[in-house]
């Protein structure tokens, strides 16, 4: 229903994208072909009167110099050349007798009479319509000394044919210009939605199938359009990251509390058959430390699936790493005294980074927890930073029981634990929180260890934090 | 003390109830958002425990209504998301304080009384007795049945904060977040570690017990 709703909006999309183009194009057109029409028709009226101009100015100078005799020569010579075939050619006298007339054949339905009227006003121009074409007359007046008068007229019709001609030419043209104002129009609008079309079938796959694998395909052109269909994949990947993620949290909680859930379901069960108030107590007490693991248990897996997906909140803050080790060698300082591990941390008090303050303080807390934990009386855990002007790195080293080859990929799943360590107390997240809080931070840990010498953890944490948000690599 | 209760789940209502009852308290339930901001609009409270998600009225706009209301009985947010926002948030709307579900009474009882007592500073004696055991604060000395005891500073953090309130119950939660100033369960053995440790210097060698574990609750200084 929705695909239609976007297939109608994209398809009248496509139309008003079209139809802009194309009526934009047909006007500009218009404009262009009406205005060349307009300058046709001054630039031929302009020459039709300077035509007229200077025959009557030949005809004066004629005059003036030769008197009627040198007009009339002129004149009879220029109707012998047939300069006068376009023309029309009037000279009359001051008794307004007309000495000479010509006029080229079929000029009929022309008023001449209007002439006489004319020929006593001072030189002019006369415009007499001809009702029978719509064609005009236009006629020029010179007035000569004695009385004589010449007149020299042209028809409108030879400009109105070059007009019509053009009209005619133009009208085709429009034809042409509207076949490529509408192509012009589809393709363009085709191009320009090219962008959107490629949004709409990732987003119409993504509803159809419900995976969020598909992505925008982009051209890299790097405009609006493209930018935003980066955007768009950016939020996907994103989401499919989420997306996956709380799946994962949410088979991972069923299946990590179901162990803790069975142990204090038989504890409290357990409790039930005995008859000692003080046997009753104390099995009571177990079926709380249960719950407080069950609750412990859930807690570090909301926070390692919150870092994995990017969801947990980090405040990052600049702090010295020397203050955030010893806060964290603080909570297992006595637990190694009492055990004859000795524990010593060497950084610079002066190096600092920047991070979430209780976030890092719980990852190396937990680092020196395990190192401690598999260490042996006489044992020792060195706590070390260095620094590049990138990172940081701290490092954890014990002289413990060390994790096998077998293990050593194995040690940051989460619930896994080693041989060495599965008579061991905790909860079996402590490493895989360790990697999801430092990777959420934008930095990684590594592990090296030799079974029976000793384990070495390196977190490296970028020097300048990790921006606001939490970007796990892809 | 009267304590108004703001808890749809009658079954920790009650839990609450009950164990604020036996502390002297006079309290009061309201088991929807509603219902509760006409309680804590028309009668005095002491302090409110509220929980965040309730019917009707969630428990943030509860407390707003009562902040506009000009109304300003100490609060104790109630909340089974763990999440930083939900304590930051709680604590914006004019909460005093919050505490995650699943709880341990004496933790909020513990926060309870810190709320209410905050602003009447109580003068606190420097010196702490509890059966022949003695702790002076300001030479910071330790004495049982007049044996000078040498303390560690993480040890003696723990001995005065458990002789503070001699008879209450203190969870590990509570000790971390006093001892080493960790607000967050950190679900390691150091507390465990360190009262150990203590119960081998103020216990073992003098009877009788003063240092007891409630196990699956706590730790708790006392005769019995």
């Amino acid at each position: 229903m929705s695909s239609r709703w976007s297939e109608g909006l994209r398809t009248a999309l496509t139309l008003r994208l079209g139809l802009w183009y194309a009526g934009l194009f047909a006007l500009s057109a218009a404009v262009l072909l009406s205005f060349t029409y307009l300058l046709l028709g001054r630039a031929l009226a302009a020459q039709d009167r300077e035509v007229l101009e200077s025959m009557l100015q030949r005809y004066g100078v004629a005059y003036q110099r030769s008197g009627l005799d040198g007009l009339r020569a002129l004149v009879d010579a220029d109707e012998s050349e047939g300069r006068h075939e376009r023309l029309l050619v009037r000279v009359t006298n001051d008794k307004a007798d007309i000495i000479y007339f010509a006029q080229p054949p079929g000029w009929s339905g022309f008023d001449l009479g209007a002439l006489d009227d004319v020929r006593t006003s001072p030189a002019g121009w006369v415009e007499l319509a001809n009702p029978i074409d719509d064609s005009s007359l236009e006629v020029g007046t010179r007035r000569l000394p004695r009385g004589i008068t010449v007149q020299v007229g042209r028809s409108s019709r030879v400009r109105d044919e070059v007009l019509a001609h053009f009209r005619a030419r133009a009208l085709e043209v429009g034809l042409v210009v509207a076949i490529i104002a509408i192509a012009g129009g589809a393709f363009v609008s085709y191009l320009a939605l090219y962008p959107v079309r490629a949004l709409e079938a990732a987003t119409h796959a993504i509803l159809e199938t419900g995976r969020f694998d598909t992505r925008v395909a982009t051209r890299g052109t790097r405009d609006p359009l493209d930018r935003l269909g980066d955007r768009i994949n950016t939020l996907l990947a994103r989401l499919e990251r989420l997306v996956r993620g709380m799946r994962g949290a949410l088979d991972n909680v069923a299946h990590d509390l179901r162990t803790p859930l069975t142990r204090l379901r038989n504890v409290a069960e357990g409790a039930l058959d005995e008859q000692e108030p003080a046997a009753l107590r104390d099995g009571l007490g177990r079926a709380l430390e249960e719950v407080d693991r069950v609750n412990a248990t859930l807690t570090a897996l909301m926070d390692i699936s919150e870092a994995e997906t990017g969801t947990l909140r980090l405040t990052p803050e600049p702090l010295f790493v020397a203050a955030v080790v010893d806060e964290a060698l603080a909570l297992h300082a006595d637990d190694a005294e009492d055990r004859g591990i000795a524990v010593a941390s060497r950084i610079d008090p002066a190096l600092r980074l920047v991070a979430d303050r209780t976030r890092l303080r719980q990852v190396v807390a937990n680092l020196i927890e395990n190192a401690v934990k598999y260490s042996d009386a006489g044992g020792r855990v060195d706590i070390g930073a260095a620094a590049t002007p990138e990172t940081v790195t701290v490092t954890i080293r014990d002289t413990g029981v060390g994790i096998g080859p077998a293990d050593l990929p194995f040690v940051w799943d989460r619930l896994y634990r080693g041989d060495a360590s599965r008579s061991a107390r905790g909860l079996g997240l402590g490493l895989s929180l360790v990697k999801a809080i430092v990777e959420a931070h934008g930095g990684r840990v590594d592990v090296a260890s030799t079974p029976g010498q000793g384990s070495a953890f390196t977190l490296t944490l970028p020097a300048r934090g990790h921006g606001h948000g939490p970007t796990p690599p892809p | 003390m009267r304590v108004l209760v703001v808890e749809d789940d009658r079954s920790i209502a009650g839990f609450i109830a009950t164990g604020l009852r036996q502390e002297g308290f006079a309290v009061d339930v309201a088991e929807d958002g509603v219902a509760g901001l006409e309680l804590a609009q028309a009668g005095a409270y002491d302090a409110a425990v509220v929980d965040v998600m309730l019917p009707r009225l969630d428990g943030l706009s509860l407390v707003t209504a009562l902040r506009h209301a000009a109304i300003t009985t100490p609060v104790l947010f109630l909340s089974a998301r763990h999440s930083v926002d939900d304590r930051v948030k709680g604590l914006q709307t004019g909460g005093d304080d919050y505490l995650a579900k699943p709880f341990a009474f004496a933790e909020l009882l513990a926060r309870l009384q810190a709320i209410t007592r905050r602003g009447q500073r109580a003068v606190e004696a420097t010196t702490l007795t509890v059966a022949d055991l003695r702790l002076d604060r300001l030479t910071r000395k330790v004495e049982r049945a007049g044996t000078p005891i040498e303390l560690r500073p993480r040890e003696f953090a723990l001995l005065e904060y458990l002789m503070r309130q001699p008879g209450r119950v203190m969870s590990k939660a509570m000790i971390v977040s006093h001892v080493w100033d960790y607000s967050f369960d950190t679900g390691t053995n150091a507390v465990d570690v360190l009262v150990h440790r203590l119960r081998d210097k103020i216990d073992r060698t003098f009877v009788p017990r003063l240092l007891h574990t409630v196990r699956g609750v706590g730790y708790v200084l006392k005769v019995e």
